[in-house]
């Protein structure tokens, strides 16, 4: 499903991912782990389109060249990224916000927009998904929500938005063990075979919820071990510094 | 036509002005200083020019209140176009031209009046705006349906610009909401100076718009001057678009105790327009409140400006006043000048200002790109956002969805 081969990303003439090579294939889920300023949070933002990183290397999606198109033509290609700090947008509702970013994807993909009845369909059972309050839609995307609400949107716009291959940056930092429940919970939940995920995170405790089927070190912008979901407990038991570093006191690169 | 008081000023601003007329402003002038000089100079003020004709289309275009409405054209109250029938108890509704017989509650206005002028624009429109149309609410009525007053500008060759008077007093304990609209007939150059006066007898609450929305090369000085008796509310919003230069003076005296002035606003320019807010707060008595919000949006070369006052007197005690103006630029050659004015010559009081000046957030964008919108689509709803803080707080549907529309807003 995901081919990424020889991914490189610089930003102001430094270097921050050095040649990563992955495969996720249809309906798996990558754990990629690291230090603090491995690159983890630039590979998420790089697979996603954000400006301002010079690329080079591919990266396919279905077969598609993800590196040609804009964010939301990544997005209509099955594309979501799950931020690790969901932005605040005071004045615009969540009703209209989903809505908007449903319709934009139906439409990329051919697909009529959905009716209003059908959205709130949509909306409620994402809604229960996260266990989101009913006052949710008509609140401003973001503003004003607890840590533990904005990662839980996040995981609600992937319901809304059924992408084919989620990218979760560091979806678990910030939560308190019942967020980190009810985040991990929904991320299972939408676990399918026709969907993939790589799932980022610095920490080994998302996965004792969600369990990976493939595990990649990630330091200083490559990939430097891959294994089972074990690895993750070695790395939680003798941190990252078996691989050069000395357990994230690496130098923070992707300042994101 | 006459005026009330003073003496006769110069009708023309031409170049022909006869000695003892006031000079024009210039950027010297402080409140003037980013005004297009150049344009306003091309500005020939005259008495309305008789018989015009204003297409269905004009009103068509104007909210629609379901109240009462004055239309006046070019400064003059057309009685065919307005709709006075059936006027809720409680409200008066003279249109001007010397019909108001006397009404003694027109008396704080004529004081007003009495007061020199502020400047070149300010001397004209009394000399030449007459009466104007006068809006008087009873003491103790609540006046539900807004009262609309359209102001259409409809240049001639020469005189090409006009003036507008309104006067508007509520009785005590009363309440009522005044829309004031300001659109063109045509799109030939020109330009209005309007000026309203608002006095606020003891415990009324007033609700004032003015939505300004003038074609491309004209211009709208307004002015308005409100008088706030004890514990009396304001509610001020404008929202400032359309025309060449729109600016909109207001000077709010808090003359009671524990009055309130609540006014914010919205300009949003493209183009080369330069639009101009000169809100000022003149806290008289003791323990009143005031909040300036203002929010400006500027594409283009557009120039927003504001220059907010909050000038407390001696005495003034326990003032509370707030001012905010935040910016957001779209384009590198947009342009905003802000600055605070704060007078404070009491004690205990309290006191905030700031502004921020800002560009549209990358982080937002590539958030909502993720999601699918297209990054013209992106912007936009930023910007929505950003606005919709001050349309949002308009209590009227129709004026709202106007706004929506005007704005190219199509969301809740």
């Amino acid at each position: 499903m995901l081919e990424v081969t020889n991914l490189n990303a610089s930003i102001d003439g430094n270097r921050i991912l050095n040649g990563i090579d992955l495969s996720v294939g249809s309906g798996e889920v990558h754990a990629v782990m690291g230090p603090n300023g491995s690159g983890k949070s630039t590979f998420a933002h790089v697979l996603a389109g954000r400006e301002g990183y010079e690329v080079t290397g591919s990266v396919a999606l279905d077969g598609a060249d993800l590196l040609e198109m804009e964010p939301e033509e990544r997005a209509a290609a099955g594309l979501f990224l799950g931020f690790q700090y969901p932005v605040e947008i005071p004045g615009v509702n969540n009703m209209y916000f989903l809505r908007t970013a449903l319709n934009s994807v139906r439409r990329a993909r051919g697909e009529d927009e959905i009716s209003a009845r059908e959205f709130l369909a949509v909306a409620r059972e994402a809604m229960a998904l996260v266990e989101m309050k009913p006052d949710f839609l008509e609140r401003s995307v973001n503003a004003g929500f607890s840590g533990g609400e904005k990662k839980r949107n996040e995981i609600l716009q992937m319901a809304v938005m059924q992408p084919r291959l989620a990218v979760l940056d560091e979806t678990d930092s910030g939560l308190d063990i019942d967020a980190l429940r009810v985040v991990a919970s929904g991320v299972e939940a939408l676990r399918g075979p026709d969907r993939s995920m790589i799932v980022i995170t610095h920490y080994q405790r998302l996965l004792e919820h969600i369990r990976p089927d493939v595990v990649h070190v990630l330091v200083d912008g490559r990939i430097v071990e891959s294994g089972d979901h074990t690895l993750a407990l070695h790395l939680e038991e003798h941190g990252y510094r078996d691989f050069g570093e000395q357990d994230g006191a690496g130098q923070r690169l992707s300042g994101v | 036509m006459t005026t009330a008081t003073g003496t006769p000023i110069t009708t023309r601003t031409d170049g022909n002005d006869p000695a003892g007329a006031m000079p024009l402003p210039t950027r010297r002038d402080e409140a003037w200083r980013y005004a297009p000089h150049r344009d306003l100079a091309r500005l020939a003020f005259g008495p309305a020019p008789q018989a015009v004709d204003v297409p269905a289309d004009v009103l068509a275009g104007i909210p629609q209140l379901g109240g009462p409405l004055v239309v006046m054209v070019n400064g003059v109250v057309d009685s065919e176009l307005s709709q006075l029938e059936s006027l809720p108890a409680g409200l008066t509704v003279h249109p001007g031209g010397g019909a108001d017989g006397g009404d003694s509650r027109l008396a704080p206005h004529t004081e007003l009046d009495a007061a020199a002028p502020v400047d070149a624009y300010d001397a004209l429109n009394r000399s030449l705006s007459g009466n104007g149309v006068s809006v008087l609410v009873d003491a103790g009525e609540q006046i539900d349906p807004p009262i609309h007053v359209a102001h259409l500008l409809h240049p001639g060759d020469a005189p090409n610009a006009v003036c507008g008077r309104v006067r508007i007093t509520l009785g005590e304990a009363s309440a009522a909401t005044v829309v004031e609209t300001h659109v063109s007939v045509g799109d030939l150059a020109g330009g209005a100076s309007v000026r309203t006066s608002i006095v606020l007898e003891a415990d009324a609450t007033l609700e004032h718009l003015v939505l300004q929305d003038l074609s491309a090369q004209q211009m709208l000085l307004a002015r308005i001057e409100v008088n706030q008796h004890p514990r009396s509310r304001l509610r001020a919003r404008s929202f400032n678009l359309g025309g060449r230069y729109g600016r909109i003076a207001s000077q709010v005296d808090l003359v009671g105790e524990g009055a309130e002035a609540d006014l914010a606003g919205l300009y949003s320019g493209s183009g080369d327009q330069v639009l101009d807010q000169q809100p000022t707060v003149v806290h008289r008595a003791p323990g009143c409140t005031s909040r300036q919000a203002y929010r400006g949006v500027l594409d283009d070369s557009s120039t927003g400006v504001f220059s907010g006052g909050i000038d407390v007197r001696p005495g003034a005690d326990g003032t509370d006043a707030r001012q905010s103006n935040d910016n957001l630029l779209l384009s590198r050659q947009a342009e905003v000048d802000t600055q605070p004015r704060l007078e404070i010559l009491a004690d205990d009081i309290a006191c905030q200002h700031g502004a921020t000046v800002g560009q549209l957030d990358p982080t937002a964008l590539f958030y909502l790109r993720t999601r699918g919108m297209t990054e013209d689509e992106a912007g936009r709803v930023l910007v929505n956002a950003f606005a919709d803080q001050v349309v949002e707080e308009v209590r009227h549907d129709a004026v709202r969805d106007w706004l929506s529309r005007r704005l190219g807003h199509d969301h809740d």
